[in-house]
């Protein structure tokens, strides 16, 4: 079966992995899962995404802000778009943050995430994707 | 010593005032004589008068010299009775000067011997306790060896112009002015001194009380910041709180949206439901946690009424327990305890959370075929305790921050992804609340030893 797009999901939470795996690949998305930041950059230039589900806090409090940081340097994942997740946002880590340094993401999430909103966001992401290609 | 040092400032601080009232009795003296000398210019011995104010003017232009020396030295004790010995020459000396000045100015006839009193009130003032006493007896013998001499005729009289009879040569006045005189200056020894010592005791406990306060003053300050601190490691640690206890809501909250709004297969949906499941049970066992770290802070605040107990029952209670758990993952689980331990102090519900903690850890850590050692034995202070295992180890880097609440190790992660990490921080509050210490070694892959030790309860009785 012909799949709408390729979707990496990188957080330590295997749950949250399995849930959004199975709601996504229901909507014919091809999805795999990481569980730590470095997992997660070995995927992606073993195989380029078209969209990436980011956790903010892994076992490091700041491992995606690191894990985007490094997409954005490097010149062949630079263009994958990816939308941050995490409870983060209303949580005392918000601190963790750091305001001053620009972040490459191209949307946030807060978990817990709406399936529906997870699709609605896979799709257009994945969509615009298609057209602007 | 203190406090005596703070008297030393002020008397300093009298000397000073005493030394610029001078200046005035000089300016009032030489103001008077040159009146009477307009009135009275051929009688009054005018030389003798303005010589002994010329004196009084250049002992206090030396006064003033040494006070400044006085003040440029640090304070000490010994500054204080260099002051002190100051204070009564310049009174002497005084007395000496207004006793030339009286005999100058018609001696018994004259009723400037009232000013005598300035000097013992002074004394009162400036000098230890009954030093007023001593001016006083030193003024009247200063007058009344005036008198004697005028009336023996060894000191020359001078007349008072304005008197029309010769006084000094008249017993029954004499007798009558030494009396009074006497009188006068002792009763204002005794009214001064006592009036003195009642201010001074009022200035000591003024001076205590503020000590007091002072130091009141910074224990409060250094409770202030010990709440300040506790306050933040609150914080720190409802921050985590919310945070751990979140991410298990998020998931069973997301795998229900799943089941419910059919956004996958049924037999994938029963996979997720079943995850869910698993983190309801986490949660729990979060708050299970959560709340033996809480009990651990309430009941530990009535320690005063704990009664010693034999830590070898908890244990033998609390392996009785976990034995099955172990055994049932093929695990060995081997006991030494010591016989006749020394008692510790310590609530028995805390110490069965603390070998239950860390049995547990052991036998989720160990592999099946693995062995766990457990021992109790006390040195001469302490009764030591340990679990030995030969489970997957903690890395080097982990092992400084394990008993932080809600961290894991690395590797614990792995085999089972969803424990709460508060169970040795517990563990270690318990030890800690009882005045104990714990550790762990460890190997990765060789497996981990934590040991505590806590005070025997009779280590007071044997010493």
């Amino acid at each position: 079966m012909a799949t709408k797009g390729e979707i990496l999901i990188i957080d330590d939470d295997q749950d949250f992995c399995e849930i959004a795996k199975a709601t996504l690949e229901a909507d014919s998305f091809s999805v795999r899962c990481a569980c730590t930041g470095p997992e997660g950059l070995a995927m992606m230039r073993e195989k380029r995404p078209d969209l990436v589900f980011l956790d903010v806090i892994m076992v490091m409090p700041a491992e995606g802000l690191y894990v985007s940081e490094e997409i954005a340097k490097d010149p062949a994942l630079r263009d994958v778009p990816v939308v941050m997740v995490s409870s983060i946002v209303g949580s005392g880590y918000t601190g963790y943050f750091p305001t001053d340094r620009p972040l490459h993401a191209h949307m946030f999430l807060d978990k817990p995430v709406p399936l529906s909103r997870l699709l609605e966001v896979a799709n257009s992401f994945v969509q615009e994707k298609r057209v602007g290609a | 010593m203190e406090h005596q040092l703070s008297f030393e400032a002020e008397l300093i601080d009298r000397i000073d005032w005493l030394i610029r009232l001078r200046w005035l009795a000089v300016a009032g003296v030489v103001l008077a004589v040159g009146l009477l000398a307009l009135w009275f210019p051929t009688t009054l011995a005018l030389g003798p008068l303005l010589g002994t104010t010329a004196i009084i003017g250049i002992y206090n232009l030396l006064f003033l010299c040494y006070l400044r020396t006085l003040r440029s030295g640090s304070q000490s004790v010994a500054r204080l009775r260099r002051a002190t010995s100051f204070a009564y020459v310049q009174i002497a000396l005084d007395l000496v000067a207004l006793a030339a000045l009286i005999h100058f100015a018609g001696g018994v006839e004259n009723l400037l011997a009232f000013f005598l009193v300035f000097h013992v009130i002074i004394a009162s003032i400036l000098l230890p306790r009954g030093s007023s006493y001593l001016v006083a007896a030193l003024a009247v013998l200063l007058y009344e060896s005036v008198i004697a001499l005028e009336y023996t005729g060894l000191l020359p009289h001078y007349h008072l112009p304005m008197l029309r009879q010769e006084l000094y040569q008249n017993l029954l006045y004499l007798f009558t002015a030494s009396a009074v005189m006497m009188f006068m200056l002792f009763l204002v020894a005794y009214l001064a001194t006592s009036i003195a010592s009642r201010l001074r005791e009022r200035d000591r406990e003024l001076w205590e009380s503020n000590q007091t306060c002072q130091i009141r003053s910074q224990e409060l300050q250094d409770l202030n910041e010990q709440l300040r601190r506790i306050d933040g490691e609150r914080t720190r640690f409802m921050v985590l709180v919310t945070h751990e206890l979140r991410a298990p809501i998020s998931t069973i909250y997301s795998a229900l949206e799943l089941a419910l709004g059919g956004y996958a297969p049924p037999e994938k949906t029963r996979e997720v439901l079943a995850r869910a499941q698993n983190r309801a049970t986490d949660l729990l066992d979060l708050i299970r946690d959560l709340l033996d770290l809480t009990k651990v802070r309430e009941e530990t605040d009535e320690q005063a009424q704990v009664v010693p107990i034999q830590m070898a029952d908890v244990l033998r209670e609390v392996v009785d327990f976990v034995r099955v758990e172990a055994e049932g993952k093929g695990l060995t689980l081997e006991v030494e305890i010591k016989p006749d331990l020394a008692p510790v102090r310590a609530l028995p519900e805390q110490m069965k959370l603390v070998w239950t903690n860390l049995l547990s850890n052991a036998i989720k850590y160990s592999k099946s075929g693995g062995k766990i050692q457990v021992s109790l034995d006390q040195d001469a202070r302490r009764v030591i305790g340990s679990v030995r295992d030969t489970g997957i180890g903690i890395p080097a880097e982990d092992l400084p921050r394990i008993f932080d609440e809600f961290y894991r190790a690395g590797n614990a992660r792995d085999v089972t992804p969803h424990g709460t990490g508060i169970g040795l921080a517990v563990v270690r509050r318990i030890v800690d609340n009882w005045e104990g210490d714990i550790w762990a070694e460890s190997k990765v892959g060789q497996g981990s030893t934590f040991t505590f030790v806590l005070p025997r309860a009779d280590a007071g009785e044997r010493a």
